[in-house]
This record gives C-alpha cells, sequence and structure tokens, in this order.
C-alpha cells in the first residue's frame, strides 16, 4: 500500500492537468516527474519546518532542499520501476520457490557427495509424487498459483476496468474440493455485476468448468469470492457423521409386526379394495398414486395452465 | 418395546449429546462444503420425481432427530418402509390411516396452542433451548398419500387443513414440519399449505415448471432449476434456505443398514426414557 501512495498523489494531481487530454494514458515519466515534485515539495516543507526550530530558516531551507530532493528522487525512481515492481509482485511466491529450490540445491550438492545428493532429490521429489494424498495436495496449491496469473490475464486483457489501468487486487487463494477459490479486492470501475456477464469467458481463461462469484463481506461490495470450478463432486455418494456417532452393536430392537399374506393379486379378493372414491373425475385417479410413475410427467405437462394460475 | 430390548451388559450407553437446535448435517454443497440445516425454526417442504431421493433425505432429519435429546417424533408415512425403522423411537407412528392421522395433528394443535399460551405466561414469544419443553418434529413422507388419495374427500381436507395449522403455528413452539411429496402443486397440496414452508429442496423433476412450483417462481429463469440436474444423480437437490439464493447440495445417504444401527442405538440409548408410541401422558407432560 505505501509503495503505491506516491503514484496515487501523481494521480489525482494528474487528473487535473490533464483535462484536456483526458483520453490518453498517462504515461509513467509524466507520473513519475508529478511523484517527484510532490514529494519533494512535501518532504523539503516538513524537515524545513522542523529544522527551522533549531536553525535558522536560511539553514533551515537549505537542510530542507537536502532531504526533499533525495526522497522526491526516490518517489520518482518508485514510480518509474513501479512496473517492474507489479511484475515482481505478482510472481513473488515463484520468484521465492524458485530461489528457495535453487538455494536447497546448490547447498546439498555443494556439502554432500553425487550420491546422497541425488537420493535426497529422489525423495522430496519421489515422496509427494508416489504418495498419493501429498500429490493432490501438491498440484492443489499449484493450480491456486496458476489460477491468481489467469484471474489476472483475464483483468488485463477483456474486462477493462477503467482509465488507468488499475487491476483488481488478487489476494489469497486456496484449494477446494472442486477447484479454487480466490478472493478478489475489485478497484473503482467494476462491479460483481460486471462480472457476472463474463464468468463463461473466465472460466475459459482459468482452463475450469465455471466459475462462480460470490460476495466475500456483506459489508463491502468490492471484496469478492471466485469459486473456480473443475471437478464435480455432486455425483459423490455422501456418508452421513451420525453413523460415527453411534455403536453399532447396539442390541436390535424393534416390535413385533403382524405381516400381512395377500402378497400377491390373485391373494386379495375385488371386494376388499378399499381405495376410496375421490372427489376427481375418475381420469385423474392414478396419478397421484406412487405406483403410477410413468403418469407423473403426463400429468405435469397436462396442467400447466392450473399451475400458472396457482401462483397469482 | 422395552420387553424386547435386553438389559445392556457391558456398561451404560451414553447418548451421542445432539440436540434439535443443532444444525443438521445434510449433505455437501458443490464446493464440497457441509451443508447444515436449522429445522427447528422452519418448516421444510422436500419435493421432486420419485426416486429423485426425497426419502433419504427425509430419513437424515430423522436419523439427527432419534439421536437428540429431549426430541419427539411424529412420523406420517404411507410407504411404512420409509419412516418404519423409526417407529419405536417415534411418539406416534401413522401408516396408511388417515383417521389416525387427523387424530394426531389435534393433539399436535393442541400442544401448540397450550405451548403458546405458556410462553405468554412466560412473557416471551419463541421457545429457547433452555425451556427444557420437548421438540416435536413431524414428518410426512408422500405428503400427497393423505391430502388425495386415503380417506374421503373430506377427510383429506381436514388433515390439509390442520397440517394448514400445524405448520402456521408450530414453527416458534418447537414443533416443525418436515414434509416431502412428489410434486406440490394444487391438485396435490392447496396453495396455502405449499406456500407456508419456508424452506424447499427440490430433487430432480422433469420441466422447469414442477421445478418452479416447489422452489418458487422465477428460479428456473434465473438458471435454478431441478430439471437439470442428471437423473442417475439421486440425492442431488437444489436446496433453497439460508442465503435466499438455491443452492446445489448432494444429499447424504443413509443405506438400510445404518438406519437400522442408528435406530437401534437411539433405541438402547432411549430406554429409560422414551415413551412407547400412542402413550397420551407424554403429550400431558410436554404441553
Ligand atoms: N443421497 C443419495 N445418494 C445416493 N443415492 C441416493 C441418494 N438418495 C437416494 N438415492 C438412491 O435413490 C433411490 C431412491 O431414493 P428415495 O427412496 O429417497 O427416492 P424418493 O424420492 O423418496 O422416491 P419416492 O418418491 O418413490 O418415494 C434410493 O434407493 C437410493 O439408491
Ligand atoms: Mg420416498
Amino acid at each position: 500500500m505505501s509503495k503505491s501512495s506516491p503514484r496515487r498523489f501523481a494521480g489525482k494531481s494528474t487528473g487535473t492537468v490533464t483535462v484536456i487530454e483526458a483520453r490518453v494514458h498517462r504515461s509513467s515519466a509524466r507520473n513519475a516527474r508529478v511523484a517527484f515534485i510532490l514529494t519533494a515539495v512535501v518532504v523539503g516543507v516538513l524537515a524545513a519546518v522542523v529544522a527551522a526550530s533549531y536553525w535558522h530558516p536560511i539553514v533551515a531551507l537549505i537542510v530542507g532542499a537536502l532531504v526533499g530532493v533525495p526522497c522526491g528522487a526516490a518517489a520518482w525512481l518508485l514510480v518509474r520501476i513501479w512496473p517492474v515492481l507489479r511484475l515482481l509482485w505478482w510472481w513473488i511466491t515463484e520468484v521465492l520457490l524458485a530461489v528457495l529450490l535453487l538455494t536447497g540445491w546448490v547447498q546439498l550438492a555443494g556439502h554432500t557427495p553425487m550420491v546422497v545428493t541425488l537420493l535426497v532429490v529422489a525423495l522430496v521429489v519421489g515422496v509427494p509424487a508416489a504418495v498419493p494424498v501429498i500429490r493432490r495436495q501438491v498440484i492443489a496449491w499449484a493450480w491456486c498459483l496458476v489460477v491468481r496469473h489467469r484471474l489476472r490475464v483475464c483483468f488485463a486483457q477483456f474486462i477493462i476496468a477503467n482509465q488507468s489501468g488499475s487491476l483488481p487486487l488478487i489476494l489469497w487463494a486456496r484449494p477446494t474440493p472442486v477447484g479454487e477459490r480466490v478472493w478478489v479486492y475489485l478497484r473503482p470501475g467494476l462491479s460483481a455485476k460486471d462480472l457476472e456477464g463474463r464468468l463463461d469467458k473466465i472460466a475459459v481463461t482459468c482452463h475450469a468448468s465455471t466459475v462462480l462469484i460470490e460476495r466475500a463481506a456483506e459489508n463491502n461490495a468490492a471484496y469478492l469470492r471466485f469459486d473456480i470450478k473443475r471437478r464435480e463432486v455432486l455425483t459423490a455418494h455422501v456418508g452421513s457423521p451420525l453413523v460415527d456417532q453411534i455403536d453399532p452393536t447396539a442390541p436390535v430392537s424393534a416390535s413385533p409386526l403382524t405381516v400381512p399374506t395377500a402378497l400377491d393379486l390373485p391373494d386379495v379378493d375385488a371386494p376388499t379394495i378399499t381405495l376410496p372414491a375421490q372427489g376427481k373425475p375418475a381420469g385423474k385417479k392414478p396419478a397421484p398414486t406412487t405406483s403410477a410413475n410413468g403418469s407423473k410427467p403426463a400429468a405435469s405437462s397436462s396442467a400447466p395452465e392450473d399451475d400458472v394460475s396457482d401462483w397469482i | 418395546m422395552s420387553t424386547t430390548v435386553p438389559a445392556p451388559v457391558a456398561g451404560v450407553p451414553v447418548g451421542p449429546g445432539l440436540s434439535m437446535f443443532d444444525p443438521i448435517f445434510i449433505g455437501i454443497d458443490e464446493f464440497g462444503q457441509p451443508v447444515y440445516l436449522d429445522v427447528i425454526y422452519r418448516n421444510i417442504l422436500i419435493a421432486g420425481e420419485p426416486g429423485g431421493g426425497k426419502s433419504g433425505l427425509v430419513n437424515n432429519i430423522c436419523g439427527h432427530g432419534v439421536l437428540c435429546d429431549n426430541t419427539r417424533l411424529v412420523l406420517f408415512d404411507a410407504k411404512l418402509v420409509e419412516l418404519g425403522p423409526w417407529r419405536d423411537l417415534a411418539d406416534a407412528f401413522i401408516g396408511p390411516d388417515i383417521d389416525q392421522g387427523i387424530d394426531v395433528l389435534r393433539r399436535l394443535l393442541v400442544v401448540a396452542t397450550n405451548r403458546y399460551t405458556w410462553l405468554l405466561a412466560n412473557r416471551r414469544r419463541k421457545l429457547a433451548p433452555g425451556d427444557g419443553m420437548s421438540v416435536i418434529v413431524t414428518i410426512i413422507d408422500e405428503l400427497a398419500m393423505y391430502s388425495t388419495v386415503l380417506g374421503t374427500k373430506p377427510q383429506q381436507e381436514e388433515f390439509s387443513a390442520l397440517l394448514r395449522g400445524l405448520v402456521s403455528l408450530g414453527r416458534a413452539c418447537g414443533m416443525p414440519v418436515v414434509a416431502a411429496t412428489q410434486r406440490p402443486s394444487w391438485d396435490i397440496i392447496p396453495a396455502s399449505l405449499r406456500d407456508l414452508f419456508g424452506y424447499r429442496a427440490a430433487f430432480r423433476c422433469t420441466s422447469l415448471n414442477s421445478s418452479n412450483i416447489i422452489l418458487g417462481q422465477g428460479w428456473a429463469e434465473q438458471g435454478y432449476t431441478a430439471s437439470d440436474i442428471s437423473p442417475t444423480n439421486q440425492g442431488a437437490a437444489y436446496l433453497l434456505a439460508e442465503g435466499g439464493v438455491p443452492r446445489r447440495i448432494k444429499a447424504a445417504y443413509l443405506s438400510d443398514t445404518d438406519i437400522y444401527n442408528i435406530a437401534d442405538y437411539a433405541a438402547w440409548t432411549r430406554r429409560p426414557t422414551s415413551t412407547p408410541a400412542g402413550d397420551t401422558t407424554g403429550w400431558e407432560m410436554a404441553a
């Protein structure tokens, strides 16, 4: 946040300066220049005011300039290399991982004989690859890394947010049983509604099957949750935790039942059928019986107007 | 009933300590997260085509109910087998007998009215877990059997009217209703009864229209339609509960063995205090 604050100042001030060329993207050089001037003046004046309580005002002014100009230069540099910093920030996890792995490898190779090195590498790579649970975890987290970049591609390529081209902040991502869940903080110019119309494109970009958006905070419309689905869990068989609550060896208990003997159609005499006559037309009678599975769709299609009127 | 249960030889069984005020686990959502349902202050209507998995969901609620402390079950099942395993644990188990059903509903309404009088006397409007009053869960599988098939027309109408009374009164006095039926259109259940159910679970339907009848009008147009559930994926449903938007869920499934194991265990733990089915004194105590 502190890194972006000089840029924000710059953006504000150029916003007022560049009214004539409103549609032109502000160049990085102009931003940097404004950042330099603003920072230098603000820091310089502050330093001068503080210094004035110790020294002569003229000395204080010189001290203010001496402090302000390097600070301004720092701000200028920051804004100039901001694109690079941003890029680094986006890839920081990968960069750190790579640095860690490489240092680990170099240290290992430098301090142990070849055989041990290879053995350790084989273990470090082989165990996660061989144990399905760990393998799935590693792959799931790898997808989390990938998906954050893919989402950024979406925002940069086809969800144009605002004139300055600021991208939403893509925050934390974590695996879910069906894919990934990513938290995103929108910048001005976008809303959840805008994104909802583009879910199919986002899904394509993320190599996923579907994407869902939900608000992550009740009181902040900018804070969203993206659910990226790659797998279907609803076809799985779900057990009930009640089964773990009980002791399956409990003694069997059941009240005795009198079981009827007329278990086949000829066993039941015609007059003993006690299904009562309905007040409805006879044609309707088979529909509600549970055995008439085939008649149900027919019933549903035959009575649409009834259902519609029913809603009024 | 207690005569058929042999005395426990090794130790005294301890109840799992569930309560009807706890959320009930009913399955997972499309992200694999568990879905819980607060049945206690809500009435839920479960509908969908035959073989969609309605009874599976109803049995989850039953299974939770029997393992709960201070909970009474009133079961209606014209098909006998779906809720039959819980018959000894229920305070009333009504098979294909609408007269008995009407009697029980009348008793339930008296209890509800008495409870409200009690709440009024205690300057309250809603039952709380600390009241020590039992929760009476009414579970109906195949509601259509009672409202359209069994009995005479006046009986069916009386049944529907009494049930409507229970559904509208029961919520705040700890007497929720869970009802399952295949298609809750007006010719099967009066719309005035159907619309009182706050929560809806739509298992697979054959048409957008059927799905709309269950979930409420307009959801199919917004893409929430139970007709897009695959017929082979039994137990998948749209649940309209907390959150206000239908959620795709997969109901947990209890096999027959699981159900009978739970029922046996519940009978074992409830043994010293359980009231035999049809015992009226329990109702007076609760009221
Ligand atoms: N949650 C589930 N997971 C897996 N399979 C299920 C699930 N629910 C139901 N089934 C399967 O579907 C079959 C029918 O389910 P169930 O008896 O619950 O349907 P139903 O909707 O009650 O049908 P009916 O309307 O005829 O009573 C079950 O025998 C079971 O094999
Ligand atoms: Mg059923």
